[in-house]
């Protein structure tokens, strides 16, 4: 009996799924079409990507605000340097990147701001709310200073290709993080570093005590969370052919629903990346249900709000599993 | 040991397959910096500069390409639908739409900020409006297709390209139009109109001239 109520507490995430699925094609006859179901793994994909890592830092029993923001900032640099390259005087040249380089040193550029979110945590014990909260605010300001406050725009179709391009039908956003979903659920699931994360997070006094290398496990959680970031970052910026300086605004906080919603205890130790993944399709089909209903996004974000304390009642209500 | 040696290995291959891959598929290029002289990377943007030369070098010369002001109009009193398909210019998302077009006229009123002509004497009609006071908005700029605004390095450069040729028009167009505009004079045209709402702004069809001559 305790058994399967631990096995259906696990089905949750999925359950609820199913049920929305099946309610908003029951709502709504452009619901379930191929063209409708693609258009919301676009939709999530960036969500996803920054959940992934989120789900990596709540596992550890962390939390980061600034994702969004990093999100941005990795847009932005990224868009700067394709656009703009960057001149050294000193050398008398300009280094002109390719699409290539623009990809690596966004991606640099969001694992660099997760680095330094593990090293505030780490290093000067600063409470990850408190720390992540300082990157917010930097790498705000440091995105409105590279793109002094407007939006860099005509980044070409090479570029573009990685928000707006199909292979073999399938968008490549939702490559990208079938990719990432992929590896990260190899990563927690059936490596050493995946069994860390889950004992820091579970008991971080007993992992130290046990010879762990606590701190080291969580800066990589945060600079990989960082990197996702930055990853997000690119696809929006792909997708919508510019850097927003506002880019990401809120985004954090869809993501951390997303993560609470698949079932991932915001105390540590619990959950998983396929849960997580779950979480994302169902505030993507909540959205893309409630768009398709005519429902004013207004009352979408109250359906989310109230979706986000379902979730989280259910699962306070469930028994750990042995 | 084994450890160590396992880390070692793990990171020499990383990194020799970095090298490799950077070595076919580069970060960047490194081009010399242009000489002095030319405009170096992050230098401010002269609008007046880029407006003068964009007026003279393509501006003008592009008037060719107006559509004819008395068919265009006659096409919008028929089917503004079609009219807009035909003869409109669409730039980026939103409803805004522009016509470029040119033509001749005769002067039958003038008051404060604008100027009507009619453009076909046997059809009463078949009126336009030329704006005579303060100018406002991107017709000119985006009107005539011929400034992409992915040639600018940020939207900050491209709006006051936008505001340089509104500012020219109001100092150099509209005066010589105020002299000239006396009922039944006739007067030649080229200029664009930008349209946000069709009740509003194609009844009288309301154009921001660029060129204003005798016939």
């Amino acid at each position: 009996m305790r058994r399967q109520r631990a096995i259906l507490s696990r089905l949750q995430p999925l359950i609820a799924l199913a049920v929305l699925v099946l309610a908003m094609s029951l709502l709504s006859d452009r619901f379930l079409t191929s063209e409708n179901g693609w258009n919301i793994l676009r939709q999530i994909s960036v969500n996803l990507c920054l959940s992934i890592g989120m789900t990596l830092i709540i596992l550890t029993a962390g939390i980061d605000l600034s994702v969004g923001a990093v999100l941005a900032l990795s847009g932005a640099v990224a868009a700067g340097l394709l656009k703009h390259g960057v001149a050294v005087a000193a050398l008398g040249v300009t280094l002109e990147f390719t699409v290539f380089g623009t990809i690596v040193a966004g991606l640099l550029v969001g694992a660099a701001a997760g680095w330094f979110n593990g090293i505030a945590i780490t290093w000067f014990r600063l409470p990850p709310f408190v720390a992540t909260l300082g990157m917010f605010s930097i790498a705000r300001g440091l995105t409105m200073l590279w793109t002094g406050g407007f939006p860099i725009t005509g980044l070409g179709p090479a570029f573009g290709f990685l928000g707006t391009g199909v292979f073999v039908r399938v968008p490549m956003p939702v490559w990208i993080c079938g990719v990432l979903v992929g590896i990260f659920v190899v990563v927690t699931n059936r490596t050493r570093f995946g069994r860390y994360i889950y004992a820091v997070g579970g008991n971080e006094r007993a992992a130290l005590l046990s010879g762990l290398p606590v701190g080291r496990i969580k800066r990589a959680v945060y600079t990989l969370g960082g990197l996702l970031a930055g990853a997000a970052g690119l696809i929006v910026t792909a997708r919508l052919d510019s850097a927003q300086p506002n880019a990401g605004l809120g985004y954090e906080l869809d993501s951390i629903a997303a993560v609470v919603i698949g079932g991932t205890s915001l105390s540590g130790g619990r959950g998983s990346v396929v849960g997580t993944v779950l979480g994302c399709l169902i505030i993507g089909v909540l959205n893309n249900g409630l768009f398709l209903l005519d429902v004013s996004p207004f009352w979408q974000q109250v359906v989310k709000g109230f979706v986000i304390l379902a979730a989280v009642a259910v699962d306070r209500m469930n028994p750990r599993a042995a | 040991m084994r450890r160590g040696r396992r880390r070692l290995i793990l990171g020499s291959a990383v990194g020799a397959g970095a090298t490799v891959l950077v070595y076919f598929v580069p970060l960047f290029h490194v081009i010399p910096l242009r000489p002095p002289g030319h405009a170096a990377a992050g230098a401010v943007f002269n609008a007046e500069a880029f407006v003068d030369r964009f007026w003279t070098e393509r501006l003008i010369p592009g008037a060719a390409r107006a559509a004819n002001a008395a068919e265009l109009v006659a096409a919008v009193r028929r089917d503004r639908a079609a009219a807009r398909r035909t003869y409109g210019r669409s730039v980026g998302l939103g409803d805004v739409y522009y016509f470029f077009l040119g033509g001749m006229g005769r002067v039958v009123s003038v008051d404060k900020s604008s100027v009507k002509l009619s453009l076909d004497d046997r059809d009463p009609k078949l009126q336009l409006s030329l704006e005579t006071g303060n100018i406002f908005g991107n017709a000119v700029r985006d009107g005539t297709g011929l400034l992409d605004v992915n040639d600018f390095a940020n939207s900050q450069d491209f709006n006051a390209v936008s505001s340089e040729i509104n500012r020219r028009i109001e100092s150099q167009v509209l005066p010589a139009l105020r002299n000239r505009a006396t009922v039944d004079a006739k007067v030649r045209f080229v200029g664009c109109a930008e349209i946000t709402d069709d009740d509003t702004d194609l009844d009288p069809l309301r154009v921001v001239p660029f060129i204003v001559a005798a016939p």
